[in-house]
């Protein structure tokens, strides 16, 4: 069992399908991740499933790899049972949380959006682009920044799921270009393509985060460095001005009822 | 049973001496003196960018690894909400700690017992008061010594 703990998970769920399907189970989505290098006992160790769940499902994935050998069914002791834990984040942590409800209020509207661009003669381009600008400048700057160079520094960068978290930022950014670029030669399929694109990847990539990356991070983060991130945070923020967040606020709003509007005429 | 739970009677002297081993040193981790809220100066050396543990007294009796798992690395300050007199200045003291003393960190730990609650609310006033935002964490300790939370507020 300690070799199979160390090997990718994508090339066990390849070799052994049930333990995908095993994984699905207990909430673990690595079947559709895009690069699913991570070691099977990282998988499982980062999900926190408590000593119960995790003996239980170490030992089906045992048994659907050698269905042969005999394994003993883990005997866990009730009484130490801890309570399912509901998530809470330090307070920079929490920041980041927050910041992610904004930019999920955009991915919201990109359906609405699409449409409308399918169905405009030409592409609106002050549109578009205004919520590239929102992309680029809120979500893009102002958050993954904070991510990149401040939260991800206090953990291992070379952790696969950090890689995952840094390829998902690379692959937005790219579908927001190849958006721009439509929008410049009046392309609405390009357009209505990429920004629907960006909003399955952001959506995947900010659950990932909220429930999984953060709370793992979050385990590992001392008093002391959580007082430090928070002054970290902070000084980001101060940066870049209080406006900003106001700012981009204001334009999720008015473009919400622009198109709460266009849905109901 | 009845009265306040925070000074009812209760004994549960068969249960203390559990597992635990009474090998090895454990060596103090106080890093100052003195260490009653009243007492200390928000000034003092000690204090400056550190993180703080606000405690209520009876917590350190209760949780054996207190010294381990709370007090090591962090500065620290002891008060009882429920005995205490002129409670304001420990308000005004906590708010100096954050804005004069710029400590990194609060974390305050109390005892389960609903008037230990009181220190937590201090604590929140004076980081109210602050101009300066530092995170705060609340710590709960069961009658029999055992955390029942821990988290950030
Ligand atoms: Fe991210
Ligand atoms: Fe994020």
């Amino acid at each position: 069992m300690l070799k199979v703990l160390n090997r990718e998970i994508k090339e066990i769920i390849n070799t052994y399908p049930e333990v995908g399907r095993i994984l699905e189970e207990y909430g673990i989505g690595c079947v559709p991740c895009t690069v699913g290098s991570c070691l099977l006992k990282d998988v499982v160790g980062i999900h926190n499933l408590g000593p119960q769940k995790e003996a239980t499902l170490m030992y089906r994935i045992e048994k659907a790899i050698y269905p042969d050998r005999k394994i003993s069914e883990p005997v866990v002791d009730m009484t130490t049972q801890s309570a399912p834990k509901k998530i809470t984040y330090s307070p920079p942590v929490k920041k980041l949380v927050d910041e992610h409800v904004l930019i999920k209020r955009l991915l919201a509207l990109i359906p609405s959006i699409a449409e409308y661009t399918e169905s405009s003669l030409r592409v609106d381009k002050n549109l578009i682009l205004s919520c590239v600008d929102f992309i680029r400048t809120y979500a893009d700057k102002y958050h993954h920044m904070k991510e990149e160079d401040i939260l991800f520094k206090y953990v291992d960068e070379k952790a696969e799921i950090i890689q995952v978290m840094y390829k998902d930022h690379d692959t937005g950014r790219g579908y927001v270009r190849q958006a721009v670029e439509g929008a410049e030669k009046n392309n609405k399929t390009q357009v209505k393509e990429n920004l629907l694109a960006y909003r399955d990847l952001l959506t995947q990539h900010i659950k990932k985060e909220d429930e999984i990356l953060y709370p793992w991070i979050d385990r590992q983060l001392s008093t002391t460095q959580v007082g430090e991130m928070f002054r970290k945070c902070n000084a980001a923020d101060a940066s870049v001005g209080d406006e900003l967040p106001k700012k981009y606020e204001k334009f999720i709003i008015e473009l919400e009822e622009k198109f709460l509007q266009e849905v109901t005429k | 049973m009845s009265g306040c739970p925070g000074s009812r009677t209760i004994d549960f002297s068969e249960k203390t001496n559990q597992e635990g081993s009474e090998t090895g040193k454990r060596p103090s981790q106080l890093r100052q003196w003195p260490i009653q809220l009243h007492l200390v100066s928000p000034m003092a050396p000690y204090f400056q960018g550190k993180d703080i543990l606000l405690a209520a007294d009876c917590t350190a009796f209760a949780f054996g690894e207190f010294h381990k798992d709370y007090l090591k690395g962090k500065s620290i300050a002891i008060a009882c909400p429920k005995l205490d007199s002129d409670q304001e200045v420990y308000v005004e003291k906590i708010k100096s700690l954050i804005d004069d003393a710029k400590i990194n960190t609060l974390s305050v730990i109390i005892m389960q017992v609903p008037c230990c609650f009181g220190l937590a609310q201090i604590a929140k006033d004076g980081a109210e008061k602050a101009s300066r935002k530092i995170p705060v964490k609340q710590i709960v300790v069961g009658l029999e010594g055992n955390i029942l939370s821990e988290e950030w507020i």
